[in-house]
């Protein structure tokens, strides 16, 4: 039990610092829902970061570290997915990918190369070509899209949904991760400039200690989510899915509660965090859905 | 970063559950219910001997002290298995977490001789003498009085709230001896010193933990007080670090959820709502846990403790209520006779968010000092 990063993780997460500093911010003129970011996405793919994953010195504690420091930038770029799942896949499945649960539209879905097709328990690959898919305009903060026509499935079996559900929840904790972490930042700054009856609202204990017990969830969410990237065990992997979903819905409310009006605008960033945690609480079942997950292999020998 | 324990890691923890598999009676269970009582305070010196005997009590003091210089993971990992039965130790679980390394760092040469080997051989219980009736949350508040006179001190107070006080041998005592924040001080005060009356609180967290204890003009010699007069902030602070994920309250309530988990599976009760909110549970059990080791991990490298810590301690407060609840929705029955270790964890549970200091302290230090919030003004 170590907690210090590697020399070759504390270079490549400062590599990331380096790589994320000119997208930190939104663009004062954006006003909309999901913020596209393709120069980023290029960026990534050009410093062959998707690949974290598959380098042994790095492996899939580090490419979740990533996905969850890159969660905190106010852009849409499909990256967990890329990062802890596709090194899943054979190499015939290429990124980016998307996620369709139960028909419904999928993150990213637009722009995917590869489809993840959720059905119920069965889990199964898609080739995504051009017009097969339309664009869904939504509230959530990513890039949706819908097939316009039932897509061609290679069925996993069960045994390889049963290891991309694993890491799909990982995928999924990850991101909710950063994006908690984020949205709380950005709360802690509205707290601390916005002043009513001649205080800074962060100076109310009320406020405080709702802030501090958000930061507690949070915090959580990422030590669990870390433990599953690097045990790769199912039920750390359920556990960690379940805390952030169970967390991202007390936590989001929190925060829109804080901000007040100025959280329902879209000139301020925080739903850009927010909404895609909201895409993602209803992924792989819910909260519901994970919790009986986890229970099933954590306490199978109870 | 590695979450794998290592190979001389999982020896040692096999190493402690062994010797709990064979020193435990098979009527231990019964005893944990109430920490402070004279069942458990005499079962503790006698298991505590063992422990000491088998190298287990104090494996990461100094072995100039009686231990074996072992790291603080091996000191986590012992604290862990022991909470997770039920912590056989009793209060000397103090003894070994913070009053023997505070007496290291402070505590003169005649401090450390007299009290230090009683508390390494596992023979001796110490109580913790800083909440008074006025005094909580808000130390800085506290009236007892310790005032000079000639070569002693004579002392005049009340504590409360004072856990193992029936049976401790030593108070490790906080005391005003001149105005102001500055001016509090900490005394070893032997609990036979005539002038002292301990009255135990009946309550909800089992029988003989939390007692009032009154000094009536106590005269203690000079050398009871530990460190400089005035210097209680510093040392406070430094055991109370320690004391803050001293205590691995997460082992223990993971452990009584697979445990009520189990009983309900066994009666095919665990139906699909429990089910759910057990995992719940799990979750910030395993939240806290992976807390408090960031923690050691930060004490392993010698790095100061910061704010993390009142992370964890708050992240075991959520996880000892949701584990708690889980068993009395739907485990009632162990409150009422049919599972004495439930019941155990369900009385220290309760006070999580209290004892050590009250949650709502960590939730202001994490938001002043965690999240950067600006203070509240005072």
């Amino acid at each position: 039990m170590d907690f210090t990063l590697s020399s070759d993780q504390s270079a490549l997460m400062s590599a990331l610092d380096r790589l994320a500093a000119p997208f930190e911010q939104k663009p004062t003129d954006f006003h909309g829902f999901a913020l596209a970011g393709p120069r980023l996405e290029q960026e990534l793919e050009n410093g062959e970061y998707f690949g974290i994953a598959r380098i042994p010195e790095l492996g899939a504690l580090t490419a979740a570290m990533a996905v969850e420091r890159l969660a905190w930038l106010p852009y849409s770029v499909e990256i967990a997915l890329s990062m802890l799942v596709h090194p899943q896949l054979g190499d015939e499945w290429q990124r980016p990918l998307a996620l369709v649960e139960n028909g419904r539209p999928g993150r990213f879905l637009a722009t995917a190369r590869t489809a993840l097709v959720v059905d119920g328990d069965h889990i199964g690959l898609a080739r995504v070509a051009a017009g097969e898919v339309v664009p869904v305009d939504s509230i959530f903060a990513y890039p949706m899209g819908r097939f316009s026509r039932t897509p061609q499935v290679t069925a996993c079996s069960a045994t390889d949904a049963a290891k991309l559900r694993k890491w799909l929840r990982i995928a999924l904790a990850a991101e909710i991760s950063g994006l908690l972490h984020a949205a709380i930042a950005s709360t802690v700054e509205h707290l601390s400039l916005r002043k009513q009856f001649g205080r800074q609202l962060g100076t109310f204990q009320a406020l405080r200690h709702r802030m501090a017990e958000c930061a507690v969830l949070a915090g959580g969410v990422r030590w669990l989510t870390l433990k599953a990237a690097a045990t790769a065990e199912d039920g750390d992997a359920a556990l960690a899915a379940l805390h952030a979903q169970d967390s991202a819905t007390r936590i989001v409310y929190d925060l829109h509660q804080m901000l007040g009006a100025m959280g329902m605008t879209l000139e301020h960033p925080l739903h850009l965090w927010t909404y895609r945690v909201k895409a993602l609480l209803s992924e792989l079942g819910g909260r519901s859905g994970q919790a009986q997950a986890a229970a099933r292999y954590c306490f199978a020998g109870a | 970063m590695d979450f794998q324990w290592d190979a001389a890691q999982q020896e040692f923890r096999t190493t402690v559950r062994t010797f709990l598999e064979q020193h435990l009676p098979a009527d231990w269970e019964s005893l944990a219910h109430g920490p402070g009582s004279e069942t458990q305070s005499t079962f503790s010196k006698r298991f505590c001997a063992q422990l000491a005997q088998a190298g287990l009590l104090v494996p990461h003091w100094p072995s100039r002290w009686g231990g074996r210089d072992a790291d603080a993971w091996t000191a986590f990992i012992l604290a862990e298995e022991m909470w997770a039965v039920g912590e056989p130790r009793g209060g000397q679980y103090m003894n070994v977490n913070w009053i023997g390394p505070t007496l290291m760092r402070f505590g003169t040469d005649e401090q450390q001789a007299t009290y230090i080997p009683p508390m390494a051989g596992g023979q001796t219980i110490w109580c913790q003498g800083f909440s008074e009736p006025e005094a909580g949350s808000d130390l800085a508040s506290l009236r007892t009085r310790a005032e000079r006179d000639g070569a002693a001190y004579r002392i005049n107070g009340q504590k409360i709230w004072t856990s193992y006080a029936g049976h401790a041998d030593t108070c490790f005592l906080l005391a005003r001896t001149a105005p102001g924040k500055t001016g509090m001080s900490i005394f070893l005060v032997p609990m036979d010193t005539p002038g002292i009356t301990v009255r135990q609180i009946p309550s909800i967290i089992g029988e003989g933990d939390i007692h009032e204890v009154f000094f009536d003009d106590v005269r203690v010699p000079a050398g009871a007080l530990l460190g400089a007069e005035g210097q209680a902030w510093e040392i406070a602070r430094n055991a109370l670090s320690l004391e803050r994920v001293g205590i691995p309250r997460f082992a223990l309530a993971a452990c009584s959820l697979r445990r009520a988990v189990s009983a309900l599976q066994r009666a095919g009760r665990l139906g699909q709502g429990a089910m759910e909110q057990s995992a719940r549970a799990l979750a910030a059990c395993e939240a806290a846990r992976l807390y408090s080791y960031h923690i050691v991990d930060q004490r392993q490298h010698g790095a100061p403790t910061g704010p993390e810590a009142s992370a964890a301690r708050y992240a075991t407060v959520m996880a000892e209520r949701l584990a708690g609840d889980f068993v009395v929705e739907h485990c009632p029955d162990a409150l009422a006779g049919s599972d004495p270790l439930l019941l155990a964890h369900h009385q220290r549970a309760i006070v999580a968010g209290i004892a050590s200091g009250a949650a709502e302290i960590q939730l202001n230090l994490i938001a002043s000092e965690l999240l950067r919030l600006p203070r509240e003004p005072r």
